[in-house]
């Protein structure tokens, strides 16, 4: 017999998609029905829930009204070496259960993704959206799976058929009960900022600073007093920042896909995301983790905001671990099993009390702690994280007079000046993959951070009288450069490589 | 680090006053700063931003009137005579209540770095041997120790209850003058420096001079630190604040005064705290 001659078989292929992180990878399904005695093996480094999928598979075979083949059954996922995980499997094997025993006539080319239930039922995965976007980057356009993913599996881009049973995926592909494709959910407005900004009286600075964090994408500390707005001024971040871009949105809400926090009838992800993990969070918690690995808030937070209260309170050792993601935009995972690598661009917003019983510096009340104490709290601070925060502002208990309600802005006003800041980042950053000056490299410093006479005085005298080191500098050049965009000016002027160095603090 | 008697020949003789005096007494540093004229400037461990003004101001006069400042080197007011002391090149001794062995070895936070220097101009002095655990009347105790050495004490800041009290109780007991800075009302740091001078046990202290005066130093060079010209360094005289509040306190606002405390900041008259304020250097 000739080599490449069509052979009849029993294999049947269905394909399928594996993800490890956000990476997807295609996996075939094959399914042999062989002679033999009676047994159902799933073969391909399954984990224990693709073992489980033999139980789940036979039952809902049977109960859909199929017969589940009394021969020797071995469903393979190639390719075979890498590890597998998930019960999105489940409706790929089934499907190529039926095709192999030609219950089903027809070869399966969309790809499967879902699980089923003893009834037949199919039920949603995580992570839909990422494996979408990678089949359709091979060129796999159709995908079959549950109702419940099917909004979005559409919102990635593909011909997204979402099936309640086992018994629909299969009229459907026997073209006996077509279903058409699901519909891209209508883009919704982004929603209303649970803060505005002109609901908070006073704090002039903290406003200016959150609105250079906004426009940069700088990393802002809140500290003062109990009660005196910390966490409202961080709740407002997410009114003044710019609208997600479809890039962001798509990889945002690949992140959330992933971690099983998608709303299935709103999957693209519409406003920044704002996380904020309680300070008893885990280093797993925040950076994510696990085997495999899965996305930590940092990641959840990205291409949106990460807001830390209370931020002594946090381990020391998982602050620390923010170290890498807050530098590098991304934070790779590696396990024995696997690694996996995720975006992790946010803007850190963190809130602190000045010292443990909060009140250092009130007028209100007085503060009962002793120095040493004091000390040590802002120890649990100090070093390599209080480096890469490069706006800290004092939010001071405000007096009933100071609570005006006459010139406040609304996020709105604010926002028209963020949006024109990123515009002239985007100018100058055109052709790269970052968006802000919080991302700039030092080369890029050197040429987009031109300084007036007045801020080259600045810092000429900073660095002579050593309190700044050279990254420091360069910190807080980048701060200064933002300012000088907001103020739409294309040279860094002294008043704003003043104010850069003043809520840097300067060190 | 030596042990002297009460017998020998240069145990500070003031000491003998005390009902018991220390025997030992236990000195790592300079014998004969014992002997020279002393003030004690005492107060609470919970100071306020002014507090810690007075005491470091009173402690630079002494410091500028070759006074020899005696204090108990806990935290707060003790710490920040200490300090005013050395930094305006006096001397200074520092009684502790513990050994100075466990002492040396358990010190922490900002007052380690100042034991070396007190010890190169001053000394530490301690009634307690190593193994002795610290307890809350080891520390009472060494408050008379306090009083005995000193000429004049002053309570800068003590609130209810505050050890500085009993230091003031064993002030007159030892028939020693006894000053207290009058705090504002209200202030938890300054009830019981208020109560002192409303009882009339304590001298109410409106400024340095009064106290040298009692030690025999009126040199006019003792002058306190002159009041700061620069409206933002004058603003954070008492405490660190931060900008909303330095714009408040100056009346002057926007670009000005942020150019302004961005220079300070970069020449080291200001620094940073981790919570976003601004402390005077």
């Amino acid at each position: 017999m000739a080599v490449d001659a069509p052979v009849r078989t029993s294999v049947a292929r269905v394909a399928s998609c594996a993800l490890w992180g956000l990476e997807a990878a295609p996996v075939i399904v094959e399914v042999d029905v062989a002679n033999g005695l009676p047994h159902f093996n799933v073969v391909g480094l399954p984990d224990t829930a693709i073992s489980e999928a033999r139980e789940r598979v036979r039952a809902a075979i049977r109960n859909s009204g199929f017969e589940f083949p009394l021969r020797r059954v071995v469903a393979n996922l190639a390719p075979a070496e890498r590890k597998k995980e998930g019960s999105g499997f489940d409706l790929a094997i089934a499907l190529g259960v039926l095709r192999a025993t030609d219950q089903l006539t027809v070869d399966v080319t969309p790809l499967c993704l879902g699980e089923l239930a003893l009834d037949g039922g199919v039920r949603g995965v995580r992570g839909v959206m990422p494996r979408v976007r990678g089949a359709l980057a091979r060129g796999v356009d159709e995908v079959l799976c549950a109702q419940e993913n099917a909004a979005e599996a559409a919102a990635a881009g593909a011909r997204a058929v979402g099936v309640r049973t086992l018994r629909e995926a299969v009229a459907h592909l026997a073209g006996e009960a077509v279903r058409a494709p699901a519909a891209i959910p209508p883009p919704a407005p982004p929603p209303r900022a649970a803060v505005d900004l002109a609901d908070i009286s006073g704090h002039e600075t903290p406003k200016r600073a959150l609105e250079i964090a906004a426009a940069g994408g700088h990393s802002l500390l809140l500290a003062g007093p109990p009660g005196t707005g910390k966490t409202l001024l961080a709740r407002a971040l997410p009114g003044i920042m710019p609208p997600l871009d479809a890039d962001e949105a798509v990889v945002a809400s690949a992140i959330h896909s992933v971690a099983g926090l998608v709303d299935p009838a709103r999957p693209l992800l519409e406003a920044r995301p704002f996380r904020a993990p309680h300070h008893t969070a885990s280093h797993l918690a925040l950076v994510g983790g696990g085997s495999p690995p899965r996305p930590g808030e940092v990641s959840l937070a990205h291409a949106g905001a990460l807001f830390l209260d209370e931020l002594p309170e946090f381990a020391r050792h998982v602050l620390d671990t923010l170290r890498e993601p807050l530098e590098e935009g991304s934070i790779t995972l590696s396990r024995a099993a696997a690694a996996a690598t995720y975006p992790a661009r946010v803007t850190l917003v963190a809130a602190m009390n000045p010292c443990p019983c909060g009140h250092a510096g009130d007028p209100a009340a007085p503060c009962t702690c002793l120095p040493d104490a004091i000390e040590r709290y802002h120890a649990r601070l100090s070093g390599p994280l209080m480096d890469r925060i490069d706006l800290r502002v004092h939010v001071p208990r405000l007096a009933y007079e100071d609570l005006r309600d006459e010139g406040r802005e609304t996020s709105r006003a604010v926002r028209e000046r963020v949006l024109a800041a990123r515009e002239r980042m985007r100018a100058r950053l055109g052709g790269t993959r970052r968006r802000t000056n919080a991302e700039l490299t030092v080369a890029e410093v050197r040429t987009h951070c031109r300084i007036d006479d007045a801020g080259d005085a600045l810092a000429r005298e900073a660095m002579r009288s050593r309190r700044l080191s050279a990254r420091g500098v360069h910190r807080a050049l980048r701060v200064a450069r933002t300012i000088a965009d907001l103020a739409a000016s294309d040279r860094i002027r002294g008043e704003d490589l003043a104010l850069a160095l003043l809520l840097r603090g300067a060190a | 680090m030596i042990a002297l008697a009460p017998s020998d020949p240069s145990y500070p003789s003031a000491l003998r006053d005390l009902e018991r005096p220390p025997d030992p007494l236990w000195i790592d540093g300079l014998i004969d700063v014992l002997a020279r004229p002393a003030v004690a400037i005492v107060g609470t461990r919970r100071m306020t931003g002014y507090g810690e003004r007075v005491a470091r101001e009173l402690a630079m006069a002494c410091a500028a009137a070759g006074i020899v400042v005696v204090s108990g080197f806990a935290q707060g007011i003790d710490t920040a005579a200490h300090r005013g002391a050395l930094d305006g090149g006096g001397q200074t001794v520092a009684v502790l209540g513990e050994s100075i062995t466990t002492f040396r070895t358990t010190v922490r936070g900002r007052r380690r770095p100042l034991v070396p220097r007190i010890v190169a101009s001053g000394a530490l002095i301690s009634e307690f041997a190593a193994p002795l655990t610290p307890r809350y009347w080891t520390f009472a105790q060494r408050n008379a120790t306090i009083a005995a050495l000193a000429r004049a004490v002053v309570v800068v800041e003590a609130g209810e209850g505050s050890g500085a009290l009993i230091t003031a109780e064993d002030t007159r007991r030892l028939g020693r003058t006894l000053f207290a800075v009058p705090g504002p009302l209200g202030s938890a740091a300054s009830i019981g420096t208020n109560a002192l001078i409303a009882n009339g046990f304590a001298r109410a202290l409106l400024a340095p001079d009064q106290m040298l005066r009692v030690v025999g130093a009126t040199d006019a060079a003792c002058a306190p630190e002159s009041a700061p010209t620069d409206p933002v360094l004058a603003a954070l005289r008492d405490g660190p604040l931060g900008v909303d509040e330095i714009a408040q306190r100056c009346r002057m606002g926007g670009a000005e005064l942020r150019s302004k405390i961005a220079l300070l900041l970069v020449r080291g008259q200001l620094a940073p705290l981790a919570d976003g304020r601004f402390r005077r250097t």
